[in-house]
């Protein structure tokens, strides 16, 4: 990818040995709003908060969490113009894949391949890299799988995780509330009351989002009174 | 050891601060409010009106001449607050889009894949060092057949959100304080409405009485889903219709 001028990396080492560009990028992330993913016994549930600049702005214009293939789901924590690119381009990345193999992409693949063209940000000429954390939540074969992508280009797969500007609040509380054999309606229970016990003012359902997906393996976002329902369960 | 600042081109190029800010893409913002205009856009329940102030520096230039408000396609206009030149160049490449658009396939842009064109272009300056992010905040407004009136604001950082009313520009905190107390119960207005509160959102935040040919007025409604600049006799009626309503 390198842009002609500039064909040297912008992200190199210091003496230190570290790439402070991929740092900076991480403390980006971490000033994002919260965002967090459980996998359950039965299905994966992701959730963020929707924070709004103004009451002016049109909630139903904006949606953070996006389906990258009818069976994996993605939500992030960072710079939402970044994170508009990186559907764009795993989207494709899946479809060449159906193209060429007649088969849905697995999620572990699609999880590659995006953390891929990440590195290459972090190492290309000319570039910055992306300032967001991204987590993939995807049912295929293998079952419900839930993984984190970093701005490096790193990923792991977790049974449940946080990002953004309360992650160290949110992780610990998902730390106690984990259990290996949960349902997928706890699990959704459990992720609104972590973000809740982050959220600066009042939740509602127009103020977050929620993505699940089902052993039917159809991701799907809720719609605010879907949320509102469960958000009256949680009370 | 590393040093803060890192190598010190984080304020030159598009890359990230120690506290992981893009300075670039923050500068681009003052950019915007350094061209010294202020625009505002508002959504009523079947229109959509954009208005902005017409600053003609020099007596000598032609006043058809400067203008903020472009048409896209016939259906789409764009509002630019900022350097005037970015602005340009923006809309030269969104005519280009919208027209290929229409050609590939065989209909008319919506708005909000317009914008979104936009705001992922301006994300591409934000990324890629070899182009600074353009000091343009482009709005974007239509009447689209599915979702009705539409206004989005897209912005040097690659932001685009749809509103229900906006402002950019130097005064763009205190008119969107005014339009929150206007639009706080989510009021549907008609078209004479939706055209003076916008015009009288700009005076207030100004704090100045315009005259027709101070300010620039764009419209686009369902009842003529053409994209519109109202003429100064249009403009005049409105200024006229508020002085007498206050």
């Amino acid at each position: 990818m390198g842009d002609s001028q500039y064909s040297f990396s912008l992200t190199t080492f210091s003496p230190s040995g570290k790439l402070v560009q991929i740092e900076h990028a991480l403390t980006a992330v971490g000033s994002g709003q919260t965002s967090l993913g459980i996998k359950a016994a039965n299905g994966v549930v992701i959730a963020t908060e929707k924070k709004l600049p103004s009451i002016l702005v049109d909630e139903t214009s904006v949606q953070k969490i996006q389906a990258l293939t009818p069976n994996i789901g993605v939500v992030y924590s960072g710079m939402g113009p970044d994170f508009r690119v990186l559907v764009r381009k795993s989207r494709k990345q899946a479809q060449q894949y159906f193209r060429l193999y007649k088969e849905h992409i697995p999620v572990t693949q699609l999880v590659r391949e995006t953390a891929a063209v990440m590195q290459e940000f972090t190492q290309s000429g000319g570039v910055r890299p992306f300032g967001v954390s991204l987590l993939i939540a995807g049912y295929d074969d293998n079952g419900p799988q839930l993984y984190q992508v970093d701005p490096s280009g790193s990923y792991f797969s977790w049974k449940a995780s946080a990002m953004g500007k309360n992650v160290s609040n949110a992780k610990t509380f998902l730390e106690k509330r984990y259990t290996e054999d949960m349902e997928l309606d706890d699990a959704i229970h459990t992720a609104i009351l972590t973000l809740k016990e982050g959220y600066e003012g009042q939740i509602s359902s127009n103020n977050i989002e929620i993505g699940i997906i089902r052993p039917d393996r159809e991701f799907k976002v809720l719609s605010p009174s879907e949320i509102k329902d469960f958000l009256e369960e949680v009370e | 050891m590393s040093r803060g600042t890192g190598a010190g081109y984080d304020r030159h190029i598009t890359i990230f601060s120690p506290e992981g800010r893009l300075y670039q893409v923050e500068y681009a913002f003052k950019a915007v409010k350094s061209a010294g205009a202020t625009s505002i856009g508002v959504r009523g329940k079947d229109c959509v009106c954009v208005v902005t102030q017409k600053k003609v520096p020099d007596k000598l230039l032609d006043q058809t001449s400067v203008t903020h408000l472009f048409p896209i396609t016939k259906f789409i206009g764009l509002l630019a607050t900022g350097l005037t030149a970015d602005a340009r160049s923006l809309v030269y490449q969104a005519r280009n889009e919208a027209a290929e658009f229409r050609f590939k396939w065989g209909y008319e842009i919506p708005v909000d894949v317009l914008a979104k064109w936009i705001a992922d272009k301006a994300q591409v300056y934000t990324q890629h060092a070899y182009m600074r992010p353009l000091g343009v905040v482009a709005m974007v407004l239509g009447y689209d057949e599915e979702k009705n009136a539409q206004l989005f604001k897209c912005d040097p950082a690659g932001h685009f959100f749809g509103h229900k009313a906006t402002s950019a520009g130097l005064k763009e905190q205190e008119a969107i304080n005014f339009l929150e107390k206007k639009m706080k119960d989510d009021p549907q207005f008609t078209y004479d409405e939706t055209v003076q509160i916008a015009i009288s959102a700009l005076q207030s935040v100004l704090q100045e009485d315009f005259k027709a040919t101070e300010i620039e007025v764009g419209v686009v409604r369902k009842e003529d889903r053409v994209f519109r600049a109202l003429t100064t006799e249009e403009i005049d009626q409105h200024l006229t219709a508020i002085s007498e309503r206050d």
